[in-house]
């Protein structure tokens, strides 16, 4: 087992190394911060000056190891926008990006789940159609229009919401709607197939054979089985909680790690940049591992498989 | 004086009240695309005429004003009256009555720092220094006369710079909240100036608020306070808008204006600003290096077509790159070229073309309609036998980029001041960007460039720009006007707001009774 841990883990840290020379490497060749902050109307000296002052004058690969040894003191640069560093903006922007994320999460769950597992106990039924109309509904139709869709008819239409901004709990629920729908949509789909595939089981048919209650049969064989694909979708939406607004903050104008993540790449302001990035890789790969470990908990093979056993 | 509970209410909590129960003026909530590109709120370092322009008046001041219910021209502003002391200097006098946004008294010391330490001091971040000198490229030293009157020393004969001292980026702050903030960063986010409104708070990229300033030299601001937020998407501030929780929406594209205005209470303002769109020419590209191909491609644009399909007749084909408000120097009777396309076609015979390809750079919609604008002007240009190819492209430095053949792109150009040398100079002149990007250059327009800027006699000069005219807009073509600029904006039609024929957002002379 700790073997599988140790690999694990050097196999994260590997992929946010990757991830984060990547977008180093990316960012740099395809546009100047200087050019881009300060526009090209700029006096050719102030532009000299300002790539001498951020360093952005020497080599990519001196600029890539200057990251790196920050990084290894703690340092994740300072912002050319704002002259702050990197790691406190992106910090003062977490908490407004959660208030988002995690309601939508709850959302998604609570909603998605059930409406899978139903959906799959009552398969081919009128119930069965309404709810993966609903899911396919919302995962096809882009968080850009359904936010929009949503503004119209609660902001303008009825007047009941505002449209945007942070003003108070009720400016959270259109982008909590409009971020929760659609991943609701795919975990009712996901759970629904995990369930009809678990419930065609041998074992199934045997545990109703030797006469267990429907609902026991269901609750203690058909969840637990079915549960790996959802854990696994559940741990790529727990991974984007940081970044995963992107559209929808722009939308509502709220002030997260989804618009900071936007201007900064259009600013090129490369350590915020790569700030947030490095976070998102984080929570992505650990959110990951842990799902790697519940696998071993939900199904016991796995754990075996995982120590060398058949 | 003995203290008494009487004269203690009547001193401090009573007038208070009063204040209170009779400030019932109006807040407005104005909905922006970008507050700020550079999330700073200084001038030098943001530089942006569209985006900051907004509101920079409204907490800084420049010592001669613009007047911007009129045609932009120069009016007294914290500076009461200016005058020519000599071909290189200009003597300014200050208002006694200007206050700044801590209390204190405007004097000379104000603006001989704002014009010094503020601007040229070497522990600014690299880059303000540099910018401050193209805003004054010859400037020799302030001279304080006495508390209200300060002279601005040239070293070179300059007739531009009463144009300059009413330009942005020329603002002037408090010397002592600026000293005591400690470092430009501070200051960058929360300036002291003289401006009929104050900071109140600034988050990048999110708001940006400002309250009253009560002791405004201009009177009494008529609106309590004036919150900026920041909406990027269009339909988001349209929507808001409709909504009734923004008084004003801004950056409105032409295609909009007709279903705002279908909603009962709402109005949409907009007019001409001094920012023209242009497409500039690589003349080290092959093809383009023959001038004649460069003019073809000028008289290949039907220019009035674009402006009545893509801003419904509200934009227009200017006389050059030139404005109204350059008053003399205006070169009357001087027009973009004309669309002609069988001339368009007899230059690239006369050129002896063999279609070569020419880069198109644009990009995704940085200007309104740019895309659509880029679009019809490749097929104007194809229509005459050109072989066009669009790119578009992210950003600056990938328009820009030298990797890779360029030939034309995209650009703006705005007139920051009422003279030539503000735009066709600036712009295009031996230091404009034009030619610091080495996209083109010409030996008798650098000289007439450096003579415009420093000449004295107005009949000369007049002559100088309309021959720099002749030069960059058909001798050796530099750019193409495609049409003006004009911004739009939309607002409840209660409130008794006239939108100037600029940028800036005046939340105090243009704000009715």
């Amino acid at each position: 087992m700790l073997r599988y841990l140790a690999l694990r883990l050097a196999r994260a840290a590997f992929t946010i190394v990757l991830v984060v020379t990547f977008a180093f490497v990316v960012l740099r060749l395809s546009g100047d911060p200087a050019l881009i902050i300060m526009s090209p109307e700029a006096p050719e000296e102030a532009i000299q000056a300002f790539r001498h002052a951020w360093g952005l004058d020497q080599p990519i690969w001196i600029q890539y190891l200057d990251y790196f040894g920050a990084i290894a003191q703690g340092n994740l640069g300072v912002s050319f926008r704002d002259g702050r560093p990197a790691l406190q903006l992106v910090a003062e922007r977490i908490p407004a990006t959660l208030l988002l994320t995690i309601p939508a999460l709850m959302l998604k769950i609570c909603v998605g789940i059930p409406a899978g597992i139903h959906a799959a106990l009552h398969r081919n039924s009128l119930t069965d159609r309404l709810v993966m109309a609903a899911a396919v509904a919302g995962f096809t139709v882009p968080s850009f229009v359904l936010g929009l869709l949503l503004v119209l008819l609660f902001a303008v239409q009825l007047g009941w919401l505002p449209s945007g901004g942070q003003e108070s709990w009720r400016s959270m629920i259109l982008p909590v709607i409009t971020l929760g729908f659609g991943g609701a949509g795919v975990l009712a789909r996901f759970t629904r197939s995990a369930m009809l595939e678990v419930l065609g089981q041998p074992y199934i048919r045997t545990a109703l054979a030797k006469g267990v209650p429907w609902q026991r049969v269901v609750r203690g064989h058909a969840l637990p089985n079915a549960a790996i694909p959802t854990v696994t979708i559940i741990g790529f939406m727990v991974g984007s909680l940081i970044a995963g607004a992107v559209v929808v903050e722009s939308v509502f104008s709220w002030p997260g790690v989804g618009r900071l993540l936007v201007v900064s790449v259009s600013n090129r302001d490369l350590a915020v940049v790569q700030c947030i990035l490095l976070l998102v890789a984080s929570t992505m790969v650990i959110s990951n591992l842990i799902v790697d470990l519940l696998y071993g908990v939900l199904d016991p093979r796995l754990r075996a498989g995982a120590s060398g056993g058949h | 004086m003995k203290l008494t509970r009487r004269t203690l209410l009547a001193t401090t909590l009573l007038p208070r009240v009063a204040i209170a129960q009779a400030d019932q003026r109006p807040s407005v909530t104005v909905a922006v695309q970008k507050i700020a590109n550079t999330g700073v709120l200084e001038p030098l370092r943001e530089q942006s005429s569209n985006v900051s322009e907004r509101w920079v008046a409204s907490i800084l001041e420049t010592p001669i004003a613009r007047n911007q219910q009129g045609k932009l021209e120069r009016v007294p502003g914290i500076a009461s009256a200016w005058r020519r002391i000599s071909p290189t200097t200009v003597e300014l006098s200050l208002r006694p009555d200007v206050r700044f946004h801590n209390g204190d008294v405007l004097t000379a010391e104000d603006v001989a720092f704002s014009y010094g330490a503020h601007m040229f001091a070497a522990n600014l971040p690299a880059d303000i220094p540099q910018i401050a000198k193209r805003h004054f490229p010859a400037l020799e030293r302030v001279e304080i006369v006495d508390a209200r009157t300060v002279r601005i020393v040239n070293k070179t004969p300059d007739l531009t710079l009463e144009g300059r001292l009413s330009a942005g980026g020329r603002e002037i702050v408090s010397q002592r909240s600026w000293m005591e903030r400690g470092d430009w960063a501070a200051n960058a986010k929360s300036p002291c100036g003289t401006g009929p409104y104050r900071l109140n708070r600034f988050k990048p990229d999110s708001e940006l608020v400002l309250d009253s300033h009560d002791m405004y030299w201009g009177g009494r601001p008529k609106l309590k306070s004036v919150r900026f937020v920041e909406v990027p998407e269009v339909a988001s501030r349209i929507a808001g808008l409709r909504a009734g929780e923004f008084d004003f929406a801004c950056d409105i594209p032409p295609d909009q204006i007709g279903e705002i205005e279908r909603v009962p209470g709402l109005k949409v303002q907009g007019g001409l600003v001094t920012n023209h769109r242009i497409v500039v020419f690589d003349k080290n590209h092959p093809v383009l290096a023959n001038p004649k191909i460069r003019l073809a491609m000028a008289h290949a644009v039907d220019c009035q077509a674009i402006v009545d399909s893509l801003w419904a007749g509200r934009a227009r084909v200017p006389a050059g790159l030139q404005f109204d408000f350059y008053g003399d120097m205006l070169v009357k009777g001087w027009t973009v070229p004309a669309y002609d396309p069988a001339l368009a076609r007899a230059l690239l015979r006369e050129a002896n073309y063999q279609g070569g390809e020419i880069i198109y750079r644009a990009r995704n919609n940085y200007y309104t309609a740019e895309t659509a604008t880029a679009q019809i002007l490749v097929e104007f240009w194809r229509a005459v036998g050109l072989n066009i190819r669009l790119e578009v492209k992210e950003n600056w430095p990938q328009v820009l980029d030298k990797a890779g053949p360029r030939g034309v792109r995209d650009w703006s150009n705005s007139a920051v001041f009422d003279d030539p040398v503000s735009s066709l100079v600036n712009q295009h002149g031996p230091n404009g960007a034009q030619q610091t990007n080495g996209e083109w250059s010409n030996a008798e327009m650098n000289t007439l460039s450096v003579e415009l800027e420093s000449g004295t006699d107005p009949a000369r000069r007049q002559e100088v720009f309309a021959r720099m005219l002749q030069i960059c807009e058909r001798e050796d073509p530099a750019y193409i006007v495609l049409h003006q600029n004009a911004v739009f904006t939309g607002h409840k039609a209660s409130l008794p707001w006239t939108q100037p024929p600029s940028f800036f957002m005046d939340f105090h002379g243009a704000w009715g009774a």
